[in-house]
């Protein structure tokens, strides 16, 4: 059965009750000593339309999920099927193209067998949509029954339609965080079958990175010390991004809240947010294209040996750019939201507007702009394709800007798109390592919003 | 004399109770406003004012809201240059120079003619930093002890230091809100102005800390040159020496504090002070 058919068949019942509810209502309407009721005649409408669609939908919803299963169970209890064999992929893909013959959607292909249970199918699915079909009308008909058997002119209709959208919204926002919550599992999951293979010890404090995916037999847990990829991340996302980002994020905050005229804030900060949504994939280009090679030429003209195409300071100068945007409209928003009086305060008693900012505005603002650095920090981290593009593979620990570098986020992309089959401990690391910097991601922006909160709460 | 009774006492009996509004002539001119016009724009909100303001009185603008008394205040120490349409002709002088001049520095100025708001506004540091802020950034203290000594002293002036002398570092947002506008006065004490200007400084607080700030302005008299806005007629007629009645940009009267509450040459001045409108 395809799905327009139920869904088709929502809306129209829908559509009916939604008329006949609303057409009900008016007949109160007229008959009504005073031509009022309680509520208006278009929510005893969506009240009976709510109800009818409503339950129609989850019935097919729970429907699709369980009627594959009985169609199924038919087919495999009829006498064509048991000559098929017990278990096994060839049992499986049989039963596959049996059923996409039934469906119309293929013709009779590679296994024989299929044709003669292709009936089988065709019957059950004919019989089980049907079942559907009518159950579903019946609830349909039964919430309408409920919903027309409840209306009357001083029924509350208003406040039930405001209840069941209340749901509406509710569910909505849940989808969200069961995803987050969906993730998280995943990720434990996977990581704990890592941990299995090598011990979480060797993955947090080792120092040699060097995975092999094609490696057969015993598990050599030296190759998998992540230290070097979270120095990597720290060193780019946090310090050198960071260097860049703070110092000029702030002085387009100060400048665009205190100097900058009315004229000239209206374009400067809409261009800075056009900045943020640069895809950072661009950034990346611009990172390995052109920022890398000039600090290459740069560190050869300064007389370093050798020095890498591929920097950890490229990346990381880039990023800061990209960071840029955060840093400065959650300094911008913190600055602005300091009272005018404590401005005022300061230059009544003849401070300059420059100690003014530097004595008064951002030291009271200074909760919130730790908080929007704690979150620039948190998407810098997290940020991959800048370093998957500029900062190479190679995981080296080093303290020089120049050397080569890699980033928890590049490994997991390294790892994932390697040819490694998917239990093999160099896969199942790129989860470890997702694990982690979800857990420190996730730890920023908890102390960060905890940060802006209280901010948030000191003037208002 | 301050603490009277207000409840019952006639404004005008307040007036004439209040010795110093005529006993007293003044000794120095601090400043003179010379035909003031205060611009937002196109709109004029001050027109043509002139006003003098003497050393060790307390000279007090009433009138209904939105007359541009608190306009032509924030005119006396340049805080309307933080608005961008706000615009100023005429000649407004301190100790004889024009403020508005070329050459004279903003900074400087503000400095020389302090200034205390309606809103306690402190700001979000201790009690102790709060009073500093201002000899710091001016270069008056050497070393911490004098500076302690200016906090001590200025604390001390307003009122404020057995209070608070315990809890220098707590924050001083966390004052009540009689004590925060006594901090904010304490603050501007302390960078030893000449001049204060008070924007409504009791509008925001209750009679017992409105009653304090009245007593603190009386003891602080003999310092400065006192200006304060008020909405208060009571408050006018308890506290100053001179009273200047604005209406719709204009002032109206200006003269003796018991001269306008008791004897207003101004219909317009009778009018408002007997509460017949603002």
């Amino acid at each position: 059965m395809s799905p327009a058919i139920p869904l088709l068949l929502a809306i129209g019942l829908g559509l009916a009750g939604w008329l006949v509810a609303r057409a009900r209502a008016w007949t109160f309407k007229r008959a009504a000593p005073d031509g009022r009721i309680a509520a208006l005649p278009s929510y005893h409408a969506w009240y009976a339309a709510l109800w009818i669609v409503v339950p129609l939908i989850l019935w097919f919803l729970i429907w699709n999920g369980i009627s594959g299963q009985l169609v199924l169970n038919y087919v495999l209890a009829s006498p064509e099927a048991q000559s098929l064999p017990e278990f096994g992929l060839r049992r499986d893909s049989i039963l596959i193209e049996a059923r996409n013959i039934a469906e119309g959607n293929a013709g009779l292909g590679m296994n024989d067998e299929a044709a003669a249970l292709a009936e089988p199918f065709r019957e059950a699915m004919q019989r089980y949509s049907l079942i559907g079909l009518v159950v579903g009308l019946l609830i349909g008909g039964a919430g309408a029954a409920w919903a027309f058997l409840r209306l009357k002119p001083d029924f509350a209709a208003r406040t039930k339609v405001e209840r069941l959208v209340l749901a509406g919204l509710l569910i909505a926002s849940l989808v969200a965080i069961l995803t987050t919550f969906g993730i998280l599992v995943t990720l434990v999951y996977e990581t704990i079958l890592f941990f299995g293979k090598v011990s979480p010890a060797d993955f947090l404090f080792g120092i040699q990175w060097n995975p092999d995916p094609m490696s057969t037999g015993a598990v050599e847990g030296d190759r998998y010390g992540a230290i070097p990829l979270f120095w990597g991340t720290l060193f780019i996302g946090a310090i050198i991004a960071m260097i860049v980002a703070i110092p000029l994020g702030m002085m387009s905050a100060i400048y665009l809240t205190q100097y900058a005229p009315a004229r000239v804030r209206s374009w400067v900060k809409p261009a800075l947010e056009i900045l943020a949504g640069v895809p950072t994939v661009v950034y990346g280009y611009f990172a390995a294209l052109t920022i890398a090679p000039a600090i290459r030429d740069i560190a050869l003209a300064l007389g370093a040996s050798n020095p890498s195409s591929e920097s950890a300071l490229a990346a990381g100068l880039v990023m800061g750019v990209m960071i840029i945007p955060f840093v400065s409209s959650m300094a911008d928003d913190s600055i602005a939201a300091v009272p005018q009086a404590m401005r005022d305060g300061s230059l009544a008693m003849g401070a300059t507007t420059n100690e003014t900012i530097r004595r008064v505005l951002v030291p009271a603002a200074l909760p919130g702009i730790v908080g929007g650095v704690m979150l620039a920090i948190s998407r810098a981290i997290g940020e991959t394709m800048i370093v998957v593009m500029a900062a190479s593979t190679a995981a080296n620990l080093s303290a020089n800007p120049l050397e080569s570098m890699t980033t928890v986020t590049v490994q997991i992309v390294a790892l994932l798109t390697g040819e490694g089959s998917f239990d093999h401990p160099a896969t199942l690391a790129a989860f470890a390592l997702g694990f982690v910097l979800f857990m420190v991601t996730l730890a920023l922006n908890f102390i960060a919003l905890r940060v802006v909160k209280r901010f948030r709460e000191a003037y208002e | 004399m301050v603490m009277q009774d207000t409840a019952d006492t006639p404004i005008a009996e307040m007036a004439q109770s209040n010795a110093s509004a005529e006993a007293i002539e003044p000794t120095e001119r601090k400043m003179r406003a010379k035909g003031v016009s205060v611009y937002y724009g196109d709109k004029k909100a001050i027109d043509n004012v002139d006003i003098d303001v003497y050393q060790e009185f307390v000279t007090a603008f009433i009138g209904p809201s939105g007359c541009g008394k608190s306009t032509f205040l924030r005119a006396l120490n340049r805080m309307n240059d933080t608005i961008p349409s706000a615009r100023v002709t005429g000649t407004i002088e301190l100790d004889g120079d024009d403020i508005y001049a070329s050459g004279m520095d903003v900074v400087q100025l503000r400095a020389r003619v302090g200034m205390v708001f309606q809103k306690p506004n402190p700001f979000p540091k201790s009690i102790y930093d709060n009073i500093a802020y201002g000899p710091k950034i001016h270069g008056l203290a050497e070393g911490k002890a004098e500076l302690d000594a200016i906090v001590e002293k200025s604390l001390r002036r307003a009122g404020l230091w057995e209070e608070v002398k315990d809890r220098l570092q707590d924050s001083g947002t966390a004052l009540s809100g009689g004590q925060q506008q006594r901090l904010c006065i304490a603050r501007a004490i302390a960078v030893d102005p000449e001049v204060i200007l008070m924007d409504e400084p009791c509008s925001a607080l209750d009679p017992i800390a409105t009653a304090k700030i009245e007593e603190l302005i009386d003891d602080l008299r003999g310092n400065y040159a006192i200006v304060i806005v008020t909405h208060s007629m009571q408050q006018a007629a308890r506290v100053s020496q001179r009273t200047a009645f604005f209406h719709l940009g204009n002032l109206v009267e200006y003269g003796h504090t018991s001269d306008i509450f008791t004897n207003p040459t101004q219909q317009r001045t009778q009018d408002y002070i007997t509460g017949r409108y603002g």
